[in-house]
């Protein structure tokens, strides 16, 4: 597994460098932003599929990121994108200090609050004048950019940030505390009783999950190059990003990349090829997570696990030898 | 006197904010599932609505919402029956909540495909125009007839869960499921007219605020949003508190209007976030 893991890794590295002198511009659009869907994707199923708390706001996040780029990288003459991982700790402060008040509310009412705080940070958005209000602002400072390089770096920064998603949410989830978040997830009562901090783990799930959503909102508006308050909290990135999750499988590290691969697909092969215009692919999108939900609730991948044993980036840990020799059952 | 007329306006849209979250708060309260396309249904009926009312122009749109109830009626029964009953089975209230997120999709995109995206409304003539004089207030004849129509329906759904036979094997149901089958009941078919019930009173909801605004296939996130805080203000499953719940979002909402008129969500939103903060349960809800 392990060498498997490792081929693949050289396999994405090596096609992330090519692709820049492979494919025109169009192409290197399109795949930064499956890629940075895919990252988002990968936060919003860590924080639904392995604490279960359902975000509806996770847009507040990808806004947030993307205003704090384009205001600080101008006010202060800086290259946009070193910005970057700036807005995505900015993101996770707003969400450390979010927490403690959304903590408090349980299921659908987790859901609709952080919802409720994302409608209220696009209001605030449409009526500061310093950003544009409703008509957005242009990114200013790309007079500190060299535009000749701007579009392959930026697919470049999607492909580590997609990377960083999977292989963190990976790393996370087989560590201490991705046990705890799971552990959490199945039966809060019983975790409590074996001594797991519930409150601290969703935390450290939560800010993580804001902080990544708002690196890759911020990628994703510095490299269109203008943000406005109806894209930068638009709704429908939570629809895309939990209508990928749950096509592809909640709760597992495979599923977020399979319905990431399944969404493009969808959208690309009904308005490039088959020239269907509009909304249809959305409209094919609903109707395949209504059938994963009735035929496989745990999504594409958790169906693929169930039926066929294949565990891939699985969560699944060996007990070391030694434990097991000497007479613990595994 | 301008005060007085703004809050007396607001308590009147509250009511009709109230409706729309009375659907949602039933199947919450029922089979604890979160309708995410309930704003999709408020949308799609009232595009029922302005459908019927262009195929025949002579008719007033209001007689419209009776018929398009009992339609939505039916497409509730056969959406529980068909969908959402396979997944309540499983146990896990997340899968419910994502197959009504997939129908929400589905239904919001084939709006847009069918009806388009020009904001629409229904004319409901000069009776939806009038207004009467009270001690030197003007009231809108129109919202009255909804507070009076929400309240009935309120006070209507309350009355046929105490009273009825039907109501307390609904309220059986929801308390265990699993023993109501000893006594001959079927939960599947008690869920199905809940959810029957629960969209015919999206339905009313959609065409009364199609008559006060306009609307797009997109306006269902808004309306499942301002349904979402009702029934949340109201704590979950309280049909008294969602009415009070819609009384103060209006409320808050046209006050905040008056403050400035390009915002006025903004301070219905902050009002509905504080409360949430101060009263984790809502209104109406168990002290945590």
């Amino acid at each position: 597994m392990k060498a498997l893991g490792l081929v693949l890794l050289a396999l994405y590295l090596a096609a992330a460098a090519a692709v820049p002198s492979l494919l025109d511009a169009g192409w290197m659009t399109l795949l930064s932003e499956v890629l940075l869907m895919l990252a988002m994707a990968q936060m919003w199923n860590l924080l639904a599929g392995y604490t279960g708390l359902v975000s509806l706001g996770h847009q507040a996040f990808i806004g947030i990121g993307a205003y704090f780029v384009f205001y600080f990288s101008d006010r202060l003459e800086l290259h946009p994108f070193l910005l970057l991982p700036v807005a995505g700790i900015v993101c996770a402060l707003v969400a450390a200090l979010l927490a403690p008040l959304l903590f408090r509310l349980r299921d659908a009412y987790f859901s609709v609050g952080i919802w409720v705080f994302a409608e209220i940070v696009y209001l605030l958005a449409t009526k500061t004048r310093e950003l544009g209000a409703t008509s957005g602002v242009a990114l200013k400072s790309m007079r500190l950019v060299d535009t000749e390089t701007f579009s392959r770096d930026t697919f470049w920064i999607a492909a580590l940030l997609a990377l960083l998603a999977v292989g963190g949410v990976y790393a996370l989830i087989r560590s201490r505390l991705g046990l705890g978040l799971m552990a959490v997830r199945d039966n809060e009562l019983a975790a409590t009783s074996i001594g797991i901090d519930v409150w601290r783990n969703r935390f450290a799930a939560f800010t993580i999950s804001a902080f990544g959503c708002g690196i890759a909102g911020a990628t994703y508006f510095t490299g269109s190059m203008f943000v406005s308050p109806e894209a930068g909290f638009d709704i429908n990135w939570v629809v895309g990003m939990m209508s990928i999750v749950i096509i592809g499988g909640i709760g597992t590290i495979e599923g977020p990349i399979i319905g990431t691969l399944l969404y493009f697909g969808l959208r690309e092969g009904f308005t490039a090829w088959a020239g269907v215009s509009g909304s249809w692919y959305l409209v094919a999108m609903g109707l395949v997570a209504i059938a994963v939900m009735l035929v496989a609730p745990r999504g594409l991948w958790g169906w693929v696990r169930e039926h066929w044993g294949w565990e891939g980036f699985s969560e699944r840990r060996t007990p070391p030898a030694t434990l097991l020799a000497d007479g613990g059952q595994p | 006197m301008d005060w007085i007329e703004t809050l007396i306006n607001g308590a009147l849209l509250g009511a009709l904010y109230g409706l729309l979250g009375l659907g949602l708060a039933l199947v919450f309260g029922v089979m604890r599932v979160v309708n995410l396309a309930h704003g999709e249904f408020i949308v799609l009926a009232a595009f029922g609505g302005t459908t019927l009312a262009s195929l025949a122009p002579s008719v007033n749109p209001l007689l419209w919402i009776l018929p398009v109830a009992l339609l939505a009626f039916g497409v509730g029964y056969l959406l529980q029956a068909t969908l959402v009953n396979r997944t309540v089975r499983s146990g896990d209230p997340l899968i419910p909540l994502l197959l009504t997120f997939g129908v929400g999709v589905v239904l919001r995109n084939l709006m847009v495909e069918v009806f388009g995206t020009d904001p629409r409304a229904l004319d409901g003539g000069a009776f939806t125009q009038a207004g009467i004089e009270f001690l030197g207030l003007r009231v809108g004849v129109f919202p009255i007839t909804v507070l009076f129509l929400a309240a009935a329906m309120f006070g209507g759904l309350q009355w046929l869960l105490a009273h009825t036979e039907w109501g307390r094997i609904v309220r059986a149901t929801s308390d265990n499921a699993r023993i109501v089958r000893l006594m001959g009941v079927r939960p599947d078919r008690v869920y199905n007219t809940v959810m029957g019930l629960a969209l015919a009173f999206a339905a009313v909801a959609g065409m009364l605020l199609a008559l006060r605004s306009s609307f797009n296939p997109y306006s269902g996130v808004e309306r499942l949003l301002v349904a979402f805080e009702v029934v949340i203000l109201g704590g979950l499953g309280s049909f008294w508190g969602a009415f009070a719940g819609g009384i103060m979002l209006g409320i808050a909402q046209l006050l905040g209007q008056k403050f400035d008129s390009n915002a006025a969500a903004l301070y219905a939103h902050l009002l509905f976030f504080v409360i949430l903060v101060i009263r984790p349960t809502g209104l109406a809800g168990r002290a945590s």
